[in-house]
């Protein structure tokens, strides 16, 4: 399945662009879908640790196992107010 | 509670935020927040900062504060109006009310409504260097 990327703040600077997609196989965990992203896009692969990871509205975790249609977004920590 | 979020790129006015106050008879505290920005980043002086939302998701992280906020605290109404795109040195870039009876909730829900939007809403700050 085809899951859509989209990169906010400066990730949109270490990847290049806006969003992407990427290409996992059903039942793929979120780690399995960054691992991949990460061999694209090495300079998103320094940020890891600090990276915030959403699907749709809400965060998730790592381990979430992803589904046809899901979007995800990938950002640095927060900086409101 | 009452709720009202407002994501805007024009100055937050204020003074018609404040003609719209609306207080119930119980209500004996209202406290205000406003987070302006800063003239330096670091040591570095800055002109302004630009404001980057990924919209829908502060809408709806805003609202589960919200809720958070209304399961915690006796507040009647909170109001917030978040600045997005560029915002001056001394403009303001968020503006909070919060109503609640006495001052101790009010103070309180308010205090932790700022600290949790700065740990989960998706709002990033660019310094504009002079």
């Amino acid at each position: 399945m085809q899951i859509p990327v989209h990169f906010y703040s400066y990730f949109k600077d270490l990847t290049g662009c806006e969003q992407t997609s990427e290409t996992v196989v059903e039942g793929s965990t979120l780690a399995e879908l960054l691992k991949k992203l990460f061999q694209r896009f090495p300079k998103l692969a320094a940020m890891e640790r600090s990276m915030l990871v959403a699907v749709g509205v809400d965060y998730q975790s790592r381990d979430y196992i992803l589904k046809d249609g899901d979007e995800v977004s990938l950002f640095p920590p927060v900086q409101g107010g | 509670m009452k709720r009202q979020l407002t994501i805007t790129s024009d100055p937050i006015d204020e003074a018609a935020l404040l003609r719209e106050r609306s207080i119930s008879n119980g209500m004996g505290a209202v406290i205000y927040f406003l987070g302006v920005v800063r003239g330096t980043e670091g040591e570095t002086n800055i002109s302004a900062i630009e404001y980057e939302a990924f919209q829908k998701m502060v809408e709806h992280q805003f609202y589960l504060l919200f809720d958070a906020m209304e399961k915690r605290w006796p507040i009647e109404s909170v109001r917030l109006v978040h600045r997005v795109g560029v915002v001056k040195v001394n403009e303001p870039s968020l503006w909070v009310e919060v109503v609640a009876p006495h001052r101790g909730e009010a103070f309180a829900a308010c205090q932790w409504l700022i600290d949790e939007m700065k740990r989960v809403v998706p709002i990033w700050k660019k310094p504009i260097f002079r």
